[in-house]
């Protein structure tokens, strides 16, 4: 397994967000979690980059305990992670942005930087060069000079996925990339997904467009209110009794 | 095809030519009064520099940075003085404890943001001003210390105006290619990105803390550099020079410039630096009027920064991209210019 957590809990004063939660992803597959808003989704994505401390639980990567250690050395360990609300570099260009994404995966220090040591502008170079092949990757090559804030919504979400491939990860946890997108650029996202897969990065995706989870994941994990209610493949959990009962409420909805 | 862009061969000339004009200006003014002045502006440029670094680049404020130029003059002074140093040991430990002064108050004060972050680093610029007037044995107290040694290197002592105009442009010159060199590169990138978000930059594997501290101690080492520049050209320190007042207005030379440029930071420093002497600024100005420019200059000082707050958010450099038209940026388009980025807070959990 790739990805295994194990019960994770978080907390917020009376409300229990994620509650004793286990999820396992294996290598290569793409997996989708879905659920009715509040149903813990950000939270969970929160718990496994270290943005949020579980208050029970445990993340192990291929693995390697997770747990406790930093954002950025979880980035260094392979976990990327993109936001429900882009957290892009508004005032960078989408090539600058991308650029930033390699932080974990160049080495030029200050002082090195300061003085062009000898390897500094080769660095520099491949970085940009890679920069731009990711941003063919996902469609934004005519748009790699393009200030981030400049750029669609549609853009904007496959620019911040271009940002987290080039960490280079194992597994990326992309928070509804859908989202703002119309039907075309939902199309090209599936596209882009499904190349990112083939290229040898495992995918877990947060997504309320169910035709995408449909088309895209190989295995669909339900949340209801911190729960995992159910777990499978796309076909079968359309029909599960729990999950129909989730998304269309039982009287008291939390949306 | 051309190898060079004609931008990238206009960028070239342009750069030339300003190298060139800075390094001609004391066979072309005889006035010593005016080349000190520009010597002024190059000591004040440094912290500048450093300071765009920390605010303009990684988003951070300090409101006490005139205390590490004060740490680097009155270090820089004991060691030639007092321990009986060659002068260039002055620059360096004054480097080294301004540095380390910076890292000490970095460390705990980092993880403030915005207003927070401001009201530290300026309670940091008040203590030392005390410590400054209290410290009598190394500082002279309130009065100060006078009599300072001129720059030597080797047997050449740096007493003309011209050759302490050299000295410190050259270290001007030397800084402003090494901190280009910083800001076009991955620590750089990384400065703008947590300015642009914090939790985008973590998200990319960036140790914002450490990015912080690193930065922060950068820019206090440099405004430590540029207080032994200061010490040893103008002769005489006292903690006055040392305050809020110079603090606030180094923040306010930044503004002016424009918050993600370090050609506009040296063009805030001269322009406010100047501001202080009128008759530099527009020569023949009559006596009454730079009286009164003189008598007004915090007011004055106060007004630019409104000005600029409102109408240029990005700073004289950001005017000087709008006018060229450059790489089609909007007037903003630089670096967030107000403090509302740095304080917006960044929700956790969902």
């Amino acid at each position: 397994m790739l990805l295994v957590a194990e019960g994770l809990t978080r907390r917020f004063g009376g409300l229990t967000a994620v509650d004793d939660l286990s999820m396992r992803v294996a290598q290569g597959e793409i997996k989708a979690v879905i659920g009715p808003n509040g149903a813990g989704k950000s939270t969970l994505f929160n718990l496994l980059t270290a943005f949020d401390r579980p208050d029970a639980g445990r993340v192990l990567l291929d693995g390697e305990e997770l747990t406790g250690l930093p954002p950025h050395r979880i980035v260094e360990k392979g976990l990327v992670r993109t936001f429900q609300n882009t957290r892009l570099f508004d005032s960078m260009t989408a090539r600058e942005n991308v650029m930033v994404g390699r932080y974990t995966r160049t080495r030029t220090g200050m002082l090195a930087a300061a003085v062009r040591w000898p390897g500094v502008t080769a660095e520099e170079r491949a970085c940009r060069e890679e920069a731009g092949r990711l941003l063919r990757l996902v469609g934004l090559g005519d748009q790699a000079e393009t200030p981030a804030a400049d750029l669609t919504q549609g853009r904007r979400r496959l620019l911040e996925v271009a940002r987290a491939l080039a960490a280079e990860p194992r597994l990326m946890l992309l928070d509804e990339p859908a989202a703002g997108l119309n039907s075309v650029e939902t199309a090209e996202l599936s596209d882009v997904l499904f190349r990112i897969r083939d290229a040898g990065t495992t995918i877990v995706v947060v997504e309320h467009d169910m035709g995408l989870v449909m088309e895209v994941s190989d295995e669909v994990v339900v949340l209801d209110r911190g729960r995992k209610i159910a777990e499978g493949p796309p076909r079968l959990i359309q029909k599960d009794p729990a999950v129909i009962a989730a998304y269309l409420g039982e009287g008291e909805d939390d949306d | 095809m051309a190898r060079y862009s004609r931008a990238s061969v206009l960028r070239f000339g342009a750069v030339t030519a300003v190298v060139v004009a800075v390094a001609v200006l004391p066979l072309l003014i005889a006035d010593r009064y005016t080349l000190k002045v520009f010597t002024l502006v190059g000591i004040q440029a440094l912290v500048v520099i450093g300071l765009a670094l920390l605010f303009g680049y990684a988003g951070q404020i300090s409101l006490g940075h005139a205390a590490f130029y004060g740490i680097g003059a009155y270090v820089s002074v004991w060691l030639v003085r007092s321990a009986g140093m060659p002068w260039f040991v002055g620059p360096l430990g004054a480097v080294a404890v301004a540095t380390v002064a910076g890292l000490i108050l970095a460390i705990p004060t980092m993880r403030l943001k915005g207003h927070y972050l401001a009201m530290a680093t300026l309670g940091f610029g008040e203590i030392m001003a005390v410590l400054f007037v209290e410290a009598k044995a190394v500082t002279g107290g309130p009065d100060g210390l006078s009599g300072i040694s001129f720059p030597t290197i080797g047997s050449w002592v740096l007493r003309g105006p011209a050759e302490n105009y050299w000295l410190v442009w050259a270290v001007v010159g030397v800084v402003l290619l090494l901190a280009g060199n910083l800001v076009r590169s991955r620590p750089g990138r990384a400065l703008r990105a947590l300015h642009a978000s914090e939790s985008g930059a973590r998200a990319c594997g960036i140790d914002v803390g450490r990015a912080k501290i690193a930065v922060f101690a950068l820019s206090a080492g440099l405004a430590g550099l540029a207080g032994s520049l200061y010490a040893h050209f103008i002769g005489f320190i006292s903690p006055s020079s040392f305050g809020l007042q110079a603090s606030v207005l180094f923040v306010a030379m930044v503004v002016l410039g424009g918050m993600g440029s370090l050609g506009g930071a040296v063009l805030g420093a001269a322009l406010l630096t100047m501001l202080e002497f009128p008759g530099v600024l527009l020569p023949g100005l009559p006596r009454q009027v730079s009286d009164i420019v003189t008598d007004w200059q915090p007011d004055i000082y106060g007004l630019t920064l409104i000005f600029v707050m409102l109408f240029l958010p990005a700073g004289l450099a950001g005017l000087g991209r709008s006018l060229v038209g450059g790489r089609g940026r909007r007037g903003d388009g630089g670096a967030p210019a107000s403090g509302a980025d740095v304080v917006a807070p960044e929700g956790k959990g969902a």
